[in-house]
């Protein structure tokens, strides 16, 4: 049973507590919406979580090897969403839907 | 102590309840802002841990550009609330949230361990030069990084500007 | 925020101090705005109410008090009532992280049987260390105030208002960022205080090895990046949605864009918010390029605290203080000027060749900006060595 000091205490496993949750919920998203553009969205989050965690490691292992991550995945997810953006556009524009249920028979 | 903790959890009952919203709303134009709202809230936590200049980059490339980008697409779509927004299919959703919770419980079980192996904490950061010691560490140790990625955004440009061009349009020369 | 109730409660009086002042300052450019169009158009302008026609902000703060409230039937309410919030929320934020004059030391008093200090306060909101990162962060939320408007109204202009300003801001901001990269890379700094600090004194500088000096001159931002100052400049009009960048409500086309459908108070918050903008920017360039609260070689902190040595300490502080912002706000009431000249001046562009300035022209020319500085910088500081 933790103590209250657990709580109280604020270090790195709340923050990776706070990211893992973030995590799934944005894989949650990408498994359960239809739409595509939130689905999209859920990558985003995801995203934002593994940032998080980089940070607070950082913070704890007292080098910014971790902020240097983030940069990285910052433009790695930048471009990830203008190359999704773009693919939803050119989709859309063709079957004017972007329910991920109406393409599915790109499967092939 | 008492006050950070109070920040984290406030902070982090928001970035929550922020996020909940972004995955559950029919609308995708509220999910979007709602994951806006999220984006500000990650960026407010960066801040706690005293990284301001990441925070201030989350704001300006995730807020400020990435989702600006995905409320206009949106609205040029003009999509209305979706009536059946989530997957299909009880056995097949059940299976998701299923895998999706046991990755969680993995990630979760991930951190507790992980808490061992860093129980002493290293040397802080060093006060408020954090920004400087990270533009000389992009440049020397990571510059080969960079540089690659400085080659993947163009790429990524000239691939959405030729995955998403418009015939004719005001800009057309025939 | 401070150690104890007296600096927590004085910080917190200035963050509503400084967000007091950007509301007020919104009817006086009111005003400004309209004589100054009446002026430039050789008519009269509002003359009828008051001395110059001063009361007709009174006038018009009551009718749009007592303006009817209108909603439209098929919008969505929470995001229409959102919308005016949001606007008003950047501006405020940028504004709070600005130094607008040198910190007030106060020496050690005694208040209620107790005593207190020493301490400094500084003329701003709050002072982060990357306090150009926060404002260009904040700032970028702009974006959102207006396409919450065009989406809440459901209404067609006001969605196109709203998807053009978007655009635009999302491509003017490229531009804007990195003008503002060539000021970093010459004051080597995030922090505003440091980058007015720097200006201080005759223009000099230090070219590969040897020192030059020009007595007669500030040493200010402009004549290090003239062309970055241009950018800087030519991109806030864009921002703030200003004339010739104010596509987002065209009233020739769009009636009023996204600000359309609303009315009374809540149109007037819009207003507050893009006068903010202007406030801010207007700020943001006296910071960079026109040296902020000094004006070598008369206003200087060094020469005005020298008027009050009979003075206390705290006094002769506040009051160096004082005189010092009033020299910052002259300079800022001078480019909010020149935001309302070139309003009633210039045509506005058509929407293809606003893109085209921004990605074609500012955005190279502001790339060449940033190389070059760093190019000089690098040789200037090294002296051509390695």
């Amino acid at each position: 049973m933790p103590d209250i000091e657990t709580f109280m205490h604020i270090g790195l496993p709340h923050y990776l507590f706070l990211s893992a949750i973030l995590f799934s919920f944005g894989m949650i998203a990408v498994l359960l919406r239809k739409n595509v553009i939130v689905m999209l969205m859920g990558i985003e989050l995801m995203l934002n979580a593994v940032n998080l965690s980089f940070i607070a490691f950082s913070k704890e292992s007292g080098s910014l090897n971790g902020h240097i991550m983030v940069f990285f995945v910052m433009t790695i997810a930048a471009a990830e969403a203008g190359v999704g953006l773009a693919l939803v556009v050119s989709i859309y524009k063709k079957f004017h839907e972007v329910n991920i249920r109406f393409f599915e028979h790109l499967k092939g | 102590m008492l006050w950070e903790a109070i920040g984290f959890y406030s902070l982090a009952l928001f970035l929550l309840f922020f996020a909940f919203k972004t995955i559950t709303v029919p609308n995708p134009i509220h999910a979007a802002l709602y994951l806006v709202l999220t984006m500000i809230g990650v960026a407010a936590v960066f801040f706690h841990l005293g990284a301001e200049f990441i925070a201030g980059v989350q704001m300006i490339v995730y807020a400020g550009a990435v989702m600006v980008l995905f409320v206009m697409v949106l609205m040029l779509f003009d999509l209305r609330a979706e009536i059946r927004s989530f997957s299909r299919g009880l056995f097949s959703g059940a299976l998701k949230v299923m895998s999706a919770a046991m990755l969680a419980g993995l990630a979760l079980g991930a951190a507790n361990s992980s808490v061992a192996i860093l129980e002493a904490p290293a040397a802080p950061l060093g006060g408020g030069d954090i920004t400087r010691q990270l533009g000389i560490m992009l440049y020397t140790k990571y510059l080969y990084a960079f540089e690659i990625l400085g080659i993947l955004l163009l790429v990524v440009a000239v691939g959405v500007v030729s995955v998403s061009r418009i015939k004719g349009g005001t800009h057309a020369r025939h | 925020m401070g150690t104890d109730a007296f600096e927590i409660t004085v910080n917190f009086v200035k963050m509503v101090l400084i967000f007091l002042m950007m509301v007020q300052i919104v009817p006086l450019l009111v005003w400004v705005e309209r004589r100054g169009s009446a002026y430039i158009q050789n008519r009269f302008g509002p003359n009828r109410v008051g001395p110059l026609g001063l009361m007709q902000l009174l006038a018009d703060a009551v009718k749009f008090l007592t303006k009817e409230e209108f909603v439209p039937g098929r919008g969505y309410p929470f995001i229409y009532y959102a919308a005016p919030v949001v606007a008003m929320i950047p501006a405020t934020l940028a504004l709070n992280a600005l130094p607008l004059s040198i910190p007030i030391h106060v020496e050690a008093f005694q208040m209620m049987g107790s005593s207190w200090g020493p301490y400094i306060f500084k003329f701003q909101g709050y002072d982060f260390g990357i306090g150009i990162v926060f404002v260009l962060g904040v700032s970028s939320l702009a974006a959102y105030a207006l396409l919450l408007a065009g989406y809440g109204s459901n209404n067609k202009y006001s969605m196109y208002g709203a998807l053009r300003a978007s655009a635009q801001t999302i491509s003017y901001e490229l531009a804007m960022g990195l003008s503002i990269v060539g000021v970093i890379l010459l004051f080597n700094t995030f922090s505003f205080s440091e980058i007015i600090t720097q200006q201080a004194g005759p223009l000099s500088f230090g070219f590969m090895g040897r020192n030059v000096e020009i007595g007669w001159l500030p040493n200010w931002g402009i004549f290090y990046q003239p062309l970055g100052a241009l950018i800087l400049f030519a991109a806030l009009f864009a921002e703030a949605n200003r004339l010739p960048f104010d596509l987002p409500e065209a009233e020739g086309e769009l009636v009023a864009g996204y600000h359309t459908e609303y009315s009374g108070f809540k149109f007037n918050m819009f207003f507050i918010g893009e006068y903010g903008h202007m406030l801010v920017a207007s700020i943001l360039m006296v910071i960079f390029f026109f040296g902020g609260y000094t004006l070598y070689p008369w206003l200087t902190p060094e020469t005005v605290a020298a008027w009050f040595t009979g003075f206390s300490p705290t006094q002769a502080s506040l009051l160096t203080a004082l005189v010092l912002h009033v020299v910052m706000m002259t300079k800022v009431v001078f480019f909010l000027w020149i935001f309302i000249w070139v309003r009633w001046t210039l045509p506005r562009l058509r929407y293809d060749q606003l893109m085209d300035l921004g990605w074609r022209t500012m955005l190279p020319w502001a790339l060449f900006n940033t190389v070059a500085t760093a190019i000089i910088v690098l040789i200037a500081r090294t002296g051509g060595v390695n």
